[in-house]
């Protein structure tokens, strides 16, 4: 096991400080604002285990919600939701499609697992529908929501392309993973990403993480399993439609809405200047009509109206 | 049904907050919309260890208790 010569420095396992760049020792990066920061997160190592959602409520002092029997495999937390920013979706599926393809037995299922979390947008559309400038990008180049600005208009929610976005009924604020803005400022990695017993969600500088990913899949594809892809870094499927690249993106095997991720995500703000033209044109046009329609005849012109 | 707790504001993370009360339990509490206080007002709670009352109703659908008002109790009630 590799370990990095700064934790010989810590050797005793009660500590009465923290530890200065902590996520240096945990993460193999060193947090200095003015990088971009970001998680790849590799389903193909994915065991389903939930530590990361539960780390995410323990940190972040989140309660369980969506109570009772979901009916969705195991999977008890269902969605993303403003109490629960970390989601790890079951998906089952007939045949493993991998690395043990042929090698199951005939009653057993495959599975599919991912830990779904606020994509953090490079041109984040929740950030640019916030009227009230709640929704910010960090020094880190994160998204994250300033409670004390949100005025609950709800407007981030529809305009999240993926669904992560979701106003509290209790506080009636957005709520969202702030990729621990608070554990970054203090040099440590977030909560999910340290938890993770499978670095199957890494944290680090988002340059470095895409190499990372980049040669995951070289070496997928080369022990056989084709259908490994990346989901959301440049020009890749899920960095689509003007939102540029995702900071929390993913390695996924399947077809993106499998994992109930959208194929081609898009900008709201794109369609803004399409649908100003067409409502002007329509404005226009019943103008015209109603000129048209409304205008009095010749008769009425030469004669008067009787 | 409104309930009343006592107890030390022990984290504070956006409007919600821990409340860690005479026995040593902690409790889970979110600002009501309409508690008149701002998240913004939980941290300083937390930084100096107040000791608060918590007028509280049992959350809907979640492990956790809803806050309709937070109000500092005096020093000699500490």
């Amino acid at each position: 096991m590799n370990m990095h010569p700064r934790a010989l420095e810590h050797a005793t396992s009660t500590l009465d400080h923290v530890i200065p760049n902590e996520s240096e020792l945990t993460a193999g990066a060193r947090i200095v604002p003015g990088r971009s920061y970001g998680f790849f997160t590799d389903t193909t190592v994915c065991i389903g285990c939930k530590a990361c959602e539960v780390a995410c409520k323990e940190w972040n002092n989140l309660p369980a919600d969506n109570l009772g029997l979901t009916g969705q495999s195991f999977d008890n937390t269902g969605a993303l939701s403003a109490n629960t920013w970390r989601h790890v979706a079951f998906v089952e599926k007939s045949g493993s499609h991998g690395l043990r393809d042929g090698l199951d037995q005939k009653f057993q299922s495959g599975w599919l697992m991912m830990s779904d979390v606020c994509k953090h947008c490079h041109n984040a559309p929740c950030l640019e529908a916030c009227p009230t400038g709640a929704l910010f990008k960090t020094e880190f180049d994160t998204v994250v929501v300033q409670q004390d600005i949100c005025n609950g208009c709800g407007y981030c929610v529809p305009a999240c392309p993926f669904g992560v976005v979701d106003v509290s009924t209790v506080d009636g604020k957005a709520h969202k993973c702030t990729l621990c803005y608070d554990r970054l400022k203090g040099g440590l990695e977030p909560a999910c990403a340290k938890s993770c017993p499978t670095d199957s969600i890494q944290f680090g500088e988002l340059s470095d993480l895409q190499v990372r990913a980049a040669e995951r899949v070289e070496h997928l594809h080369g022990i056989g399993v084709e259908s490994a892809y990346l989901y959301g870094t440049p020009d890749a499927p899920g960095a689509t439609g003007g939102l540029g690249h995702l900071n929390a993106f993913f390695l996924l095997t399947d077809r993106p809405e499998v994992y109930n991720l959208p194929a081609a995500p898009t900008r709201p703000a794109n369609r803004v200047a399409p649908s100003l033209a067409t409502g002007l044109a329509t404005v226009a046009a019943l103008a015209l009509a109603s000129a048209f329609l409304f205008a009095p005849s010749p008769e009425d012109r030469r004669g008067g109206r009787r | 049904m409104t309930y009343v707790k006592e107890g030390v504001v022990t984290i504070v993370q956006e409007s919600r907050f821990q409340l860690t009360d005479d026995n040593g339990i902690a409790h889970l509490f979110l600002l009501d919309r309409n508690a008149g206080a701002e998240p913004a007002q939980l941290a300083p709670l937390q930084a100096r260890q107040a000791r608060v009352r918590v007028t509280y109703e049992q959350a809907r659908n979640l492990i956790g208790l809803v806050a309709r008002s937070v109000s500092l109790l005096p020093p000699a009630a500490r």
